[in-house]
């Protein structure tokens, strides 16, 4: 075949341009990872992980997120066969809400729940005392960010399934019930372990939150990790732990993609069939997705909205006035709205190499047959922000490479935690393409560059915007890493927001509740305004 | 001393010397991300700033800032970075290229990780301390005529049930501190019996100080249901109400004493200016300031102390706790007393 295979010159131009990904992984992902395992496996780990301390953790650790799984998913199915199978009144408007948590930065989902948990104290002093254990509110918020996910993937696969079986078998005077659980969910499984896998993984993963509602009584492992670099200097047992955590989460990634084909429940959903409206049968999903988003979803968020607004014993502007301050005794290093400067800042710069990047990666693994260049990009995928933060506090401040002292070491952090999603994205769009078009532009003598720039990035535009926006949000909202590389004058939104919520005082928690409303206010105007956008790309 | 970052900007430069008229527009961008990787900002702010890391409860007037860059000539800039275990924690993680010139706030808990490490030029110095002791609200006892405790080995009695409120040892730092006086007092493993009968008396924990003090504590703003918390020997001097007396008071025997230190960091980019900084935090003028601002007492014995701390807040009678060597041994308590408290 003429096509299929480049010329020499464009082979090498390729090769060099692996080499930009490769060298940033290589510099950025796999040199912190070595330096912490050398840092940790001079010592004895196999004992340091069988204290009875380390297996509490990762047990935790799994058994929550094990929990947050399952929970997230049962009421999920419901949620996306109301809001992908059906139609009715204001459903875009829904499915935009639930958008919100997943798309918060981890620290406002806890700040919005330590303010919800406050209103429960009514409740355990009635007797529901397993209202003030920790680890349900943990779940809880676990299962708050992820419901979008779930409803998502499994929406989106659902949605394009016939409908022809589920009318015959209603014909047959089969129930919702019955005709869920014999036809629609066998249809339904790689969905639904996909969204499990990426659900456990988020909540494996989870930092801000369990550091917030634990309060450092429950730990998971990315916690562990945390207070064993910085509160313990414990370097052994944090690289132990780390260890532990990479291999969890690969595993969790590796049997999720396997028993999962495609999806991933981010990208904008096909829903060309005609729906049926919700009918009177459809009751017992609609009364539990209702109560779930009004009771799980909207309250800790209208909570915040209104806290924001109470001074003392009544109401006003006193918390949005003082954003401007460093906080009660000036407990902040610099003001929130400096510490705004230095999160949009960051989302440029991180957004936009994770953006290039990824996109660069993608267009490249769709050209080349080397399984082996596909498992270096995807072991990333695994490791959590925390992990990557110490290990580049740990690693880049030699002479001759002296990242640590620059602002930018934040950005570069953020760009690795962003760069597999943008992949995941990217990768199976261009794949979906297929060889066709690309062989035919190919036959009529574009070039590559020519191929992408009027062909390919064309068909998967949509995709490529959305890439670029959940870049831009995980950098905003990123926290694990930034704890242990952005301090002092370098604070960001979510590490400020830490230390307002981690010191008690009026001023200070008021300041919290003021920076969370203002962010949801403006995560849930983003939705409204994208979910508008896709309208009128569909109309 | 060369400028940080001039290395790199030489590495990235070899990039440039590849040849081929095919490649140059990528050899531009790999040369340029490299430069963006190395953060190949101008760097001699050096020698006009000094950089300063503290804890989180350092404070400083705006004055004294003045009054510092003024007869210095160097412009000052303060980090914060956490409580005295993680600001420790943090310099020994960078030690290789440290973060600041001078850190300000390594206490006694935390001395020895920092020798060890090697993360001070020359030698810690003392400048300032203070003594945790338990608090007691005068008024609340009076009004019920109950005995205040004598020492804080009494607030295991039944007449203290349910008076108490302590900062948890694992996210505290009078919390520890604590923790290490009944380690002083009773020896291992006799100190556990004493918080497991503070326990079964009712007993407060509170994550951390501030919530203590301000919200479970009665003779303080937050008008507690406590009347007993633990805190330091001057802060009765902060509650003194209308008639001209402190509606509170300090246990003053068997006090642990934190005292802090500064020094100035190994390997620091600006050692002129960290010496500079290091004797003017030790400076009369300065130390005069440290009541009002930290609730410390200065250790220059020129300073200034205000009138209200001799009265009301003076330094504990007596310490305790100070030769244990708290750093190596605090995970090892911290987890029997979790085991007492989950």
């Amino acid at each position: 075949m003429r096509s299929g295979r480049p010329s020499g010159q464009q082979s090498l131009i390729r090769k060099l341009f692996w080499a930009i990904p490769l060298t940033f992984v290589a510099v950025l992902f796999y040199w912190p990872i070595a330096k912490i395992t050398s840092l940790g496996f001079s010592g004895d780990w196999l004992a340091t992980l069988s204290e009875p301390k380390s297996l509490e953790v990762i047990w935790f650790t799994l058994w929550q997120a094990a929990i947050s799984t399952l929970v997230t998913l049962v009421i999920a199915i419901p949620g996306a066969y109301l809001l992908y199978r059906k139609s009715f009144a204001g459903q875009r408007f829904i499915k935009a809400l639930i958008t919100v948590p997943f798309v918060l930065p981890s620290i406002v989902v806890a700040v919005g729940f330590t303010v919800f948990r406050n209103v429960h104290d009514f409740w355990i002093e009635l007797g529901l005392t397993f209202l003030s254990d920790p680890v349900y509110w943990i779940i809880a918020a676990h299962v708050f960010v992820n419901y979008s996910i779930a409803v998502r993937t499994i929406g989106g696969v659902w949605a394009g399934l016939d409908t022809e079986i589920d009318e015959a078998a209603e014909l047959d005077g089969a129930g919702r019930l019955r005709s869920l659980l014999s036809i629609s969910l066998p249809q339904l499984r790689p969905a639904v372990f996909s969204a499990a896998a990426l659900v456990f993984l988020f909540s494996a993963t989870s930092f801000g939150i369990v550091l917030v509602l634990g309060g450092g009584q429950v730990q998971t492992i990315e916690t562990a990790i945390y207070f064993s670099a910085t509160q313990f200097l414990d370097l052994e047992a944090a690289a132990a732990l780390v260890f532990i955590q990479t291999l969890i989460t690969a595993t969790a990634f590796l049997v999720g993609s396997s028993l999962a084909k495609g999806t991933v429940g981010l990208e904008q959903v096909f829903e060309g069939n005609r729906k049926p409206r919700v009918d009177r049968r459809d009751w017992p999903a609609s009364v539990l997705t209702a109560g779930i988003v009004l009771g799980l979803l909207v309250m800790p968020m209208l909570l915040v909205l209104v806290e924001a607004f109470k001074v003392g014993d009544g109401w006003g502007l006193t918390n949005f006035a003082n954003l401007g301050t460093r906080g009660a005794r000036d407990l902040l290093n610099i003001s929130v709205i400096d510490a705004a400067a230095n999160s949009l800042r960051n989302m440029v710069v991180a957004s936009f190499i994770a953006f290039v990047l990824g996109t660069l990666i993608s267009w490249l693994l769709v050209r080349t047959k080397q399984k082996l260049l596909d498992l270096v990009f995807l072991v990333p995928l695994g490791v959590s922000s925390v992990v990557l933060g110490f290990g580049f506090l740990v690693s880049f401040d030699s002479d001759w490479f002296p990242l640590r002292s620059s602002w930018l070491i934040v950005p570069m952090a953020q760009a690795l935690i962003a760069l597999p999603m943008v992949i995941r994205l990217v990768y199976p769009a261009l794949v979906s393409i297929g060889k066709e078009p690309i062989e035919q532009a190919s036959l009529d003598g574009a070039s590559s560059w020519q191929i992408w720039r009027f062909v390919e990035s064309g068909m998967i535009k949509g995709v490529l915007f959305t890439a670029a926006g959940y870049a831009a949000i995980i950098s905003v909202g990123e926290f694990g890493a930034s704890s242990f590389l952005a301090y002092g004058s370098e604070g960001t939104i979510p590490t400020l927001l830490f230390r307002l919520i981690a010191r008690p005082g009026e001023q200070n928690y008021g300041m919290a509740m003021a920076v969370s409303a203002i962010l949801i206010v403006f995560v849930l105007s983003v939705m409204l305004l994208l979910s508008r956008y896709s309208k009128t790309r569909q109309a | 001393m060369p400028a940080q970052g001039g290395h790199s900007c030489d590495t990235s430069r070899a990039y440039l010397q590849l040849k081929g008229h095919e490649l140059k527009k990528l050899t531009t961008i790999i040369a340029a991300s490299s430069l963006l990787l190395a953060g190949c900002a101008p760097a001699d702010q050096a020698a006009t700033k000094v950089t300063l890391v503290a804890h989180d409860s350092f404070a400083i007037s705006d004055e004294s800032i003045a009054q510092f860059q003024e007869a210095s000539g160097f412009e000052l800039e303060i980090i914060r970075a956490g409580d005295s275990g993680s600001l420790t924690n943090r310099l020994v993680l960078t030690k290789d290229s440290p973060i600041a010139d001078v850190v300000f706030g390594i206490d006694n808990t935390f001395r020895g990780i920092a020798d060890e490490n090697g993360i001070i030029e020359g030698e810690l110095v003392a400048v300032d301390y203070a003594d945790v002791c338990f608090n007691y609200d005068r008024v609340w006892f009076e009004e019920r005529n109950i005995t205040p405790p004598a020492s804080w080995r009494d607030l295991t009695r039944p007449a203290y049930n349910s008076l108490t409120v302590v900062t948890n040892p694992l996210s505290s730092s009078p919390g520890l501190a604590f923790l290490a006086t009944t380690v002083a007092a009773f020896g291992e493993p006799s100190f556990e019996q004493y918080w497991k009968e503070l326990r079964d008396n009712g007993v407060m924990v509170a994550s951390g100080w501030e919530d203590a003090y301000f919200t479970y504590f009665s003779g303080s703003s937050g008008n507690g249901e406590y009347p007993i918390v633990l805190s330091y020997s001057s802060s009765p001097a902060a509650e003194i109400r209308d008639d001209g007396k402190s509606q509170t008071a300090a246990l003053l025997d068997e006090c642990f004493r934190q005292t802090e230190f500064v020094g100035t960091l190994a390997g620091a980019s600006n050692p002129e200016g960290a010496k500079a900084l290091v004797e003017f935090l030790l400076s009369e003028s300065f130390q005069n300031t440290m009541p009002g601002l930290m609730y410390v007492y200065p250790v220059n014995e020129k300073a200034v102390i205000p009138a209200e701390w001799s009265e009301f807040g003076p330094p504990a009678r007596s310490n305790i706790g100070e030769d244990l060597s708290i750093a190596t041994h605090r995970e090892k308590w911290q987890t029997k007393w979790s085991a007492i408290f989950d």
